[in-house]
């Protein structure tokens, strides 16, 4: 019964052990990628369970073979059982710490999460019939798809029975997409399915009729709406809230990544101390504290969906409170100035009228009369000035 | 109490002279009064996203202001009385420019309610009752012109303002733009620099209490404050609400008011919800506000002559009905030329009411009751304005369609317009009949004493009375 209860220390232990180790893992991740790969977390989550199921499925397995075999002393199975979950354990570390570097190079890129290969396509139909000699249709994609477009063109003056059309992609033929269109109901048809799994597949697809009309499906994800062309200003040392907002007619992304813009593009900003990044659907806001004249600059909001990710800019400029105080010191001196040349000018004139009024007043009448003339005015009100 | 005045002008006002940069000083000072409230909304969105509250939250800093700039009526008048204009235009112009510059340091949304809001209103308030109570003081004969082209900075200082605004707050971010604003804000004083006490010959016995309380400042406290209280009791004048014309005036501009702001409010959500895009939605209330500045002077101009002056308000009860039609017929039209068509008459007519809301006032007080009235009359316009928008805004979201608003906001102007129309000439018609009366019994007195001069007087409906039956008479001066 000791044994057994030794037995069950160990597992405990180890189990604890585990945990430790497996709480650690968890907030490294977290660390690094903030709530963004909350699936990633719970992939890890699940291993890290599983490998404490494994230990204790190991664990008891070794206990009961050696308790099946009845070893001599308590403490030689004590022994016993120790080696045997040591190597168990030497074994779940290292499946561990695979599992871990797998994760790390999941994280640190900056696409879509991988898809499930294994999981079919969602199918997709787009068809244009085309009169002129040319059309571009606007195709929004969320997720990735099999999409199968069709061309249908009405011909020019000659109708010739055979004209060979082709597909192409942002400019550049397909191979092998040519083929010989024959005329069905005065009509040309050109049908192709694409397999739209990622970035790198969406662009403009064209199908051209030999040369003489040719149909433009764009390929994108939801593009954000008109960006603010202004930028935030704020100063140096305080907080700022970067914002970014889809229209309400577009449909919610999966999840919001923030990025930087330096020399080599884009730089994504991992939540931490600086910045905090809180997202709700369709908004997203990027909080950055203590700012410095270096985090001027343009920041990107990507809203990631299933096939892509669409990016809306803003621009932030991080000002110095000296800045505005400079004209705000300039119209206070122009106040004061204005304030004094007022109050003394019209000291200046009472006085002139004390001593005018000294000299004889006695022509000055008394009516103040409507004109433009000051003098009269000038000698009454200062006869009758009220403090 | 009929409106021929106890306390008589005692001095003839200058109508020109330094009036005119008096002018210049009331019209900066109620042009900042006006549009400052307006303007703030500018940098609403900024401010919501850095503190982080709802819209309405941000909002009610623009209604915080404008409710105590009203309510702060009495208390403005009652201080302009006792220190006269020139220093409480001055502490007007040093409270706006404190509020903004503390309130671009805030961090939370109360300390800009307070700063904004409180302090703001009250300078804002100082100003406004002070500008209007010292053109009555300096005008008479041009009065309603100068009315027109001070109360023309409204609309001016809007259409300046609104795209400095903007400018300042992509050059500065929101706190700077604050505190560039509370250094415009101090221009106040300027205007409060120019505006010269009015000299008064000596102190006529109305003022005696106010001189009993100066010239016994060492008299004991509980006799001050007894003064005080009494003085207190006399700027709230409730016993103004005796006065028939005033009361008639009081009814017919709160039902104005009521109306006046919500179409402003909310044409261009209108615009937008007839199908007119947002850019040119915003352009409408910049032709309306474009217009605005020049028909408040055209007015002031057109009140001033012969033929108008002496029936001043029936030109104001037309121009409420002028306002109200607009209103009404502006639901009948669908299309964006026939939107601008309909900003256009609503500027003329809100500039013209606007130029004559005071000028009447002026008129039906005299310059003496005025202070007294200006102060009653805001604090109790501040209700209307303030649930105005709002009861309109309800009707929106109840019947989800903006007709509902023209047609009250338009029926209740018209109402207030015509009410005044009729009632105005009921009140003339009383006082013809009361002045007969006076008349005749002076008559009898003058037989046993010999007729003081009583030289220029103000009783405005004598001498509208006058003007009624010989127009010529209005121009002759003593």
């Amino acid at each position: 019964m000791q044994s057994m209860k030794l037995q069950h220390g160990m597992e405990r232990e180890l189990c604890l052990s585990v945990c430790v180790i497996q709480l650690w893992m968890e907030s490294a991740t977290r660390k690094l990628q903030g709530d963004t790969r909350a699936a990633s977390l719970l992939q890890l989550k699940g291993e890290g369970g599983g490998l404490v199921v494994l230990l204790h499925d190991a664990a008891s397995r070794e206990t009961r073979k050696r308790s099946s075999e009845r070893p001599a002393h308590r403490g030689d199975r004590g022994i016993i059982i120790m080696s045997a979950i040591r190597k168990q354990l030497s074994f779940q570390i290292l499946l561990l710490f695979i599992s871990c570097r797998n994760i790390n190079t999941k994280t640190l890129g900056a696409t879509a999460p991988p898809l499930d290969p294994t999981a079919p396509l969602q199918k997709l139909e787009r068809s244009y019939v085309l009169k002129g000699d040319s059309h571009t249709e606007k195709v929004e994609l969320l997720n990735p798809v099999s999409l199968v477009l069709m061309c249908t063109w009405t011909g020019s003056q000659n109708k010739p029975t055979n004209i060979t059309g082709f597909w192409s992609k942002d400019g550049k033929e397909i191979e092998n997409s040519r083929v010989t269109v024959q005329l069905e109901n005065k009509q040309y048809n050109l049908k192709r399915t694409f397999s739209i799994a990622s970035e790198a597949d969406l662009g403009s697809y064209s199908c051209d009729f030999g040369g003489e009309a040719k149909i433009n499906f764009v390929l994108a994800v939801p593009q954000m709406g008109d960006e603010r062309d202004k930028p935030i200003v704020s100063y140096l040392g305080d907080s700022v809230v970067v914002p970014c907002k889809l229209d309400d007619s577009k449909p919610t992304p999966n999840t919001w990544n923030w990025y930087r813009a330096n020399e080599t593009g884009k730089e994504q900003i991992i939540a931490g101390q600086k910045f905090s990044i809180k997202n709700d659907e369709k908004k997203t806001k990027l909080v950055i504290h203590d700012l410095t004249a270096d985090d001027s600059g343009l920041y990107y909001c990507g809203a990631v969906y299933g096939v892509g990710i669409t990016m809306g800019r803003v621009e932030l400029k991080v000002i110095s409170f000296f800045e505005p105080l400079k004209p705000f010191i300039a119209i206070l001196v122009e106040v004061i100035i204005l304030v004094a040349a007022i109050l003394l000018y019209e000291k200046s004139r009472s006085k002139k009228d004390y001593t005018a009024a000294g000299n004889g007043a006695t022509d000055q009448t008394n009516t103040l009369s409507s004109g433009e003339n000051n003098g009269p005015e000038e000698s009454s009100s200062m006869r009758q000035r009220k403090v | 109490m009929s409106p021929a005045p106890a306390d008589p002008l005692e001095y003839k006002p200058l109508d020109g002279g330094w009036g005119w940069m008096v002018v210049i000083g009331a019209h900066i000072s109620i042009g900042f009064a006006y549009a400052t409230p307006k303007v703030l909304s500018i940098f609403f969105n900024e401010i919501q996203q850095d503190l982080g509250s709802s819209f309405s939250e941000i909002a009610l800093i623009s209604s915080i202001m404008l409710a105590a700039m009203y309510a702060g009526g009495p208390v403005s008048s009652a201080m302009v009385n006792r220190f006269g204009s020139r220093p409480i235009v001055m502490l007007g112009g040093l409270l706006c420019g404190v509020s903004m510059i503390t309130a671009s340091f805030g961090t939370s949304i109360i300390y800009l309610y307070f700063c904004i809001g409180v302090i703001g209103g009250c300078g804002l308030s100082l100003n406004l009752n002070a500008s209007l109570i010292i053109i009555s003081k300096y005008f008479l004969k041009r009065r309603p012109l100068a009315n027109g082209l001070a109360m023309a900075g409204s609309p001016v200082f809007l259409c300046v303002l609104a795209p400095f605004n903007q400018y300042l707050l992509v050059n500065f971010g929101w706190r700077g733009s604050l505190l560039i604003l509370g250094g415009l804000m101090l221009h106040c004083c300027v205007a409060g620099a120019l505006m010269r006490p009015v000299p008064l010959p000596c102190k006529p016995p109305s003022y005696a209490l106010e001189k009993t309380v100066e010239e016994q400042p060492n008299s004991g406290n509980t006799k001050l404050k007894k003064r005080f209280v009494k003085n207190a009791k006399k700027f709230l004048d409730f016993s103004l609400f005796k006065d028939r014309g005033f009361v008639i005036y009081l009814i017919g501009s709160i039902m104005f008011i009521f109306g006046a702001y919500a179409p402003i409010v909310f044409l261009s959500a209108y615009a937008k919800s007839q199908g007119v895009e947002e850019y040119s939605a915003a352009y409408l209330l910049s032709i309306m506000g474009f217009v605005d500045m020049f028909v408040r002077p055209g007015t002031g101009l057109i009140a001033n002559s012969k033929l108008v002056r002496p029936r001043i308000q029936y030109f104001f009860s037309f121009a409420l009905v002028f306002n109200g039609t607009c209103h009404l017929l502006c639901p009948l039209i669908k299309s964006y030329a026939f939107l601008v068509v309909y900003a256009v008459f609503f500027g003329i007519g809100f500039g013209m009411v606007f130029a004559l809301i005071f000028e009447c006032l002026m008129d039906l007080m005299g310059s003496q009751r005025f202070p007294r009235a200006v102060g009653l009359v805001t604090i109790i316009e501040c209700f209307p304005m303030l649930l105005g928008p709002p009861a309109a805004g309800l009707l929106v979201d109840v019947y989800h369609d903006y007709k509902y608003l023209f047609l009250m906001c338009g029926s209740v102007i018209l109402t207030g317009g015509l009410f005044l129309f009729v009632m105005n000439i009921y009140n003339y018609h009383m006082l013809d009949k009361e002045r007969q009366k006076q008349v005749r019994a002076s008559e009898v007195e003058m037989k046993l004493t010999p007729q003081a001069g009583t030289g220029q007087t103000e009783p405005e409906a004598k001498e509208r009375n006058v003007a009624l039956r010989d127009p010529e008479n209005t121009e002759t001066t003593d």
